[in-house]
């Protein structure tokens, strides 16, 4: 086994292991759901420019298991994109993720932690247009792996509830890279949501 | 509870990193400027069969402290990959915060410490180097390396300095740095720029999406690109890479670089 894959069971097991020692054994009624559907809004911490929009979708599908479908759209340096005659435009990031994850039940909140792993899309077009030099236009694509840990709450036992989820990267470190100087790109995509979740069924 | 996932995260990348050692022997001395007054931490890792009867080339290093063992280590690995003299690296430490001695100008981000940094390296560090140990003093015998703003001033030294390296490794430089001034500084001074040969390698990360890096860092490549028939320029964006995360593998790609024309 790789030292990469060694470490994302130890975190895996790990966070598991922290919750699981609360948890009650029987699913409450009251917090139980098939299906829920969670859009949200959120923020990268690192910068705090970073702003996303996202939804969840998640299924139960045995008692403790669920599965999940994240996506999102982030909308990256929000709050400055002129700057020393630099103008940066269409600059965001694309992600569908998959997974699944074990659920755990309070009396009014539902716990899930889950392994997701997808693909993530950044673009962005910057120009130089400094009227001493050439104009210049850049436009960087870039399609990546996404592959990460999601914690999610849901607050709430009625239809309509609160949902808060924190998502980190797994990704470039230590998938793509074990050079700690890699996490960098880790934490600039780890982010905060907030959301309303419905219960479908 | 919700940060216990964040907090074992990064418990555990710290945990889990490489230590990377430099391989060969390390001498380390304090020089006290008497030009900016700062005091730098100067290290200098010697290749393993340092001879006093040979000349090796040096490579000074920008925020050697955080820098100085991985770069220590590739030298080591690319001289005996491409069967080349490893080099000294000498790395420079902080005689003054970055945003002093890296600067150019005084603007809203730094405060244009780097003609007197330049002279310090120029005025007392090299000349240490060069009577303490054997190293060629030829200026085409020197590497500069320097990331961010550490990019920027190896950009002021090849754009105001050029006399002093002969080749350049600037890695995710801070071009935007008071309305890319160093675009300007190559504009006034790029017919005596071109009297000297030099190796520039200038890398970037994909990923660097804050609304500054791409553009400067093209016009640049652009300005060096048709401009300088005889230099031997290499631009290298690390994929999936962001600014902090791209400086390794630049730096890999830079060095190798520089020891495929040494």
């Amino acid at each position: 086994m790789k030292k990469s894959q060694l470490f994302i069971t130890f975190l895996f097991s790990g966070i598991l292991s922290s919750f699981a020692q609360n948890d009650s054994l029987n699913v409450p009624k009251k917090t139980s759901y098939k299906m829920t559907v969670e859009p949200g809004i959120g923020i990268s911490p690192m910068p705090i420019m970073d702003m996303t929009l996202s939804n969840i979708v998640q299924v139960r599908i045995t008692k403790r298991l669920s599965v999940i479908s994240y996506t999102s759209i982030k909308e990256n340096n929000l709050f400055l994109r002129t700057f020393n005659y630099i103008k940066s435009t269409n600059n965001y990031t694309l992600t569908q993720k998959l997974g699944a994850g074990p659920s755990f039940y309070r009396k009014r909140s539902i716990h899930t932690l889950s392994l997701l792993a997808g693909i993530k899309y950044d673009t962005y077009h910057e120009t130089l247009n400094n009227p001493k030099f050439e104009k210049v236009d850049v436009t960087i694509k870039s399609w990546s792996p996404d592959v990460g840990m999601m914690y999610n709450i849901k607050l709430g036992k009625n239809k309509y509830y609160f949902s808060y989820r924190m998502y980190i990267p797994l990704f470039p470190y230590p998938i793509k890279t074990m050079d700690i100087t890699g996490i960098d790109g880790n934490l600039a995509n780890v982010s905060l949501e907030i959301g309303l979740g419905i219960r479908l069924k | 509870m919700i940060m216990i996932p964040l907090a074992l995260f990064l418990l555990l990348a710290t945990s889990c990193q490489k230590k990377i050692t430099a391989p060969q022997s390390v001498q380390q001395f304090t020089i006290q400027s008497t030009v900016n007054f700062g005091s730098y931490l100067i290290k200098v890792a010697l290749p393993e069969d340092y001879n006093g009867n040979k000349k090796y080339s040096t490579v000074y290093l920008l925020d050697g402290e955080d820098n100085f063992n991985f770069v220590a280590s590739q030298c080591k690995k690319l001289s005996d990959k491409y069967a080349k003299e490893n080099v000294l690296v000498v790395s420079i430490g902080y005689g003054h915060n970055r945003t002093l001695d890296y600067t150019p100008t005084n603007a809203a981000e730094g405060q244009g410490g780097a003609p007197a940094f330049m002279e310090f390296i120029s005025k007392e560090l090299i000349p240490r180097i060069e009577s303490d140990f054997s190293v060629d003093t030829n200026r085409s015998s020197r590497v500069i390396i320097g990331h961010s703003f550490g990019g920027l001033f190896a950009a002021y030294a090849w754009t105001k300095h050029h006399s002093v390296f002969g080749n350049y490794l600037m890695l995710s430089p801070s071009l935007w740095y008071d309305n890319e001034i160093i675009l300007q500084y190559e504009q006034e001074n790029r017919a005596s720029i071109n009297n000297n040969n030099q190796l520039i390698f200038l890398g970037i990360g994909q990923l660097e999406n804050v609304g500054r890096m791409q553009a400067p860092f093209q016009a640049f490549y652009n300005q060096i690109d048709r401009n300088y028939s005889g230099i031997k320029l290499l631009k290298n964006s690390v994929s999936q890479m962001d600014h902090v995360g791209s400086k390794n593998p630049n730096i890999m790609k830079g060095l190798e670089f520089y020891f495929q024309n040494k």
